[in-house]
């Protein structure tokens, strides 16, 4: 949308819009592009749903009602598609069904047309900042999976029995090896898992076994 | 309209008509040339069966008139045969054309009344669903009014940046002026509907209008237990106006008249409905009840677009009923009813001095 971005700063990220009009549509960009971010603007959900997405922070402006698909059902379909964005819904009324469902699925605003530019773009960058740590906390998530992985099937075993609090002697007893061979394994998968300290490691244990 | 499509296309139109009328001539030919014993004429039915929807009523008399014409100078002359069959015969076909184009007749009528009354209906069916439309219209309207608002937010931001980028604030001016013409083309639409389209002044009796309104309303009066009193001089004189209008106010205020009257729940409700010449040359109509009734200083806001005190009311009736009695050149205005419940009066004139 900003066709010359050294005038403005740019925030990381980038803003799709989803509504039938063409005029709030553009509003809407023209706006986002005065604040500084870039904005992608889409007719209708079809179109949204085929275009290819730079891998970078994001977040959704939807209107709620179009024709065809309704901003609800793009929704869904994200869901669905596991592609999950933070999103802001924009709707002429106040309808409490339907924002109560749209919230429920995870709708980070709620917005009543005609709203204040402000509103927007809090909701916008709080939406763009959500979607960035959701990220960083997707990738750390598929880092430490990947370490976990390297791991060979006995260091597991060492591993379970520590962070579920046994002493070195007790996971040697329970696997039948001798204590120092746990003592160095363990070094080896504080290394491997590049955790700084036992009580890291075991935060990072409780991490992978939430996800 | 309904005749055309029934009948396929207008080519199929034209070739049916066409064929009635160079059948005309073939009869007649075939029933001068052949015996009198052969009642050629009876054929003319066919053709005027075929006329029969193409042509106007009028029409389709000409043709049978013809017919019959035709059918007395073959009679005339043929030359050959028993007189006195042909004559029979004669009599029998004018008889046949006479009955057939009467009963044709008197099926197009029916059809046409039954067509005017479709017609109708769905007047009142499309002014009657304003409700509904309500809705959809203030999407309309508060859709323009977002891109404004958001339009003129973005030029701002585009004039506040240093330097301030002209070309971006002109687009967004742009925007903004299309944007306004969009709603106020929405608003023009909705004064045209709530006037419900073109207006058809005829002469109209407000006897048979009110008769004709409560037999609308009937149903939800008798479901509110309201009763009705009529009290209509009968030496008034009627009004031009429209008729479907003219409905649309009397039950509105009836309709209004029976919520008012449904909060109250223990007591007579009644409502009633006069119609009084006025002091100049008009009809002064009243609706009362003895419902929920009017504080005094809602007296005139009652009228204005989108005023309601009910919880699921729209508070376009009464504006659209105020527009439709304006636009026949009278007034409406109301008055808290004594001991209770709620007046309104409008007049209309005898006159037609209304440029609608
Ligand atoms: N017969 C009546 N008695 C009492 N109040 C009335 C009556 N008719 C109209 N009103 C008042 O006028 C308001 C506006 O009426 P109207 O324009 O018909 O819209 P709505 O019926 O949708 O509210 C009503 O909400 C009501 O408060």
């Amino acid at each position: 949308m900003n066709s010359n971005p050294s005038e403005v700063v740019q925030d990381a990220g980038i803003v799709y819009i989803v509504d039938d009009d063409a005029s709030v549509g553009e509003a809407l960009a023209d706006l986002l592009g005065a604040a500084g971010l870039e904005a992608r603007l889409f007719s209708s959900a079809q179109d949204f749903l085929q275009s290819t997405r730079p891998d970078v922070p994001s977040c959704l402006v939807l209107d709620v009602r179009m024709p065809g698909m309704t901003g609800l059902d793009l929704q869904r379909q994200l869901i669905a598609l596991d592609l999950t964005l933070p999103t802001i819904f924009i709707t002429a009324h106040g309808d409490v069904q339907t924002s109560v469902r749209a919230m429920k699925a995870g709708a980070i605003e709620f917005l009543i047309k005609p709203f204040g530019d402000q509103d927007l773009l809090d909701a916008v960058r709080a939406g763009l900042a959500k979607d960035s740590s959701d990220r960083r906390e997707a990738s750390t998530i598929a880092a430490l999976r990947e370490r976990y992985a390297s791991l060979d099937a006995r260091e597991k075993e060492i591993l379970t029995g520590l962070v579920s609090g046994l002493l070195n002697k007790q996971v040697a007893g329970e696997l039948g090896i001798s204590e120092i061979t746990v003592k160095v394994r363990r070094g080896q998968i504080m290394k491997k898992m590049q955790a700084d300290s036992f009580a890291d490691l075991v935060r990072m244990m409780e991490t992978l076994r939430r996800t | 309209m309904d005749r055309i499509t029934r009948l396929g296309g207008r080519s199929a139109r034209r070739f049916r008509l066409g064929l009635a009328w160079v059948l005309v001539p073939c009869i007649f030919v075939f029933d001068t040339v052949t015996n009198y014993e052969i009642a050629g004429a009876v054929f003319y039915l066919v053709a005027i069966l075929l006329a029969v929807g193409l042509l106007s009523t009028r029409g389709v008399i000409i043709m049978a008139g013809l017919c019959v014409g035709l059918t007395l100078l073959s009679l005339a002359m043929t030359p050959r045969g028993n007189w006195n069959v042909g004559l029979i015969n004669a009599g029998i076909s004018i008889a046949a054309i006479g009955i057939t184009t009467f009963l044709a007749i008197r099926i197009l009528v029916a059809e046409a009344a039954a067509n005017n009354a479709r017609v109708q209906l769905t007047r009142i069916a499309r002014i009657t669903s304003l409700g509904a439309l309500t809705t959809s219209i203030a999407h309309e309207i508060n859709q323009p009014l977002t891109a404004i608002v958001t339009s003129g937010h973005a030029g701002l931001r585009w004039l506040e940046q240093e330097p301030a980028d002209l070309d971006k604030v002109r687009r967004n001016l742009d925007r903004i002026v299309a944007d306004a013409k969009r709603a106020s083309d929405v608003i023009a639409r909705v004064r045209t509907l709530a006037r419900g389209g073109v207006s058809i002044k005829e002469r109209v009796n407000l006897q048979d209008v009110v008769a004709d309104t409560l037999d609308l309303a009937q149903a939800d009066l008798r479901r509110n237990a309201v009763e009705v009193d009529i009290d209509i001089d009968a030496n008034l004189p009627d009004v031009m106006a429209d008729r479907v209008q003219l409905q649309q106010v009397l039950s509105n205020l009836i309709l209004n008249a029976t919520e008012a009257l449904k909060t109250e729940s223990a007591q007579r409700r009644n409502v009633e409905i006069r119609a009084r010449a006025g002091t100049h040359d008009e009809i002064v109509v009243s609706v009362k009840d003895n419902g929920s009734g009017v504080r005094p200083e809602m007296l005139d806001q009652m009228f204005d677009p989108f005023f309601t005190t009910k919880a699921a009311g729209i508070g376009m009736g009464l504006t659209i009923t105020r527009s439709i009695v304006e636009a026949h050149g009278g007034q409406i205005w109301a008055h808290p009813n004594d001991p209770r419940g709620a007046c309104f009066y409008f007049s209309l004139p005898t006159k037609d001095s209304s440029a609608a």
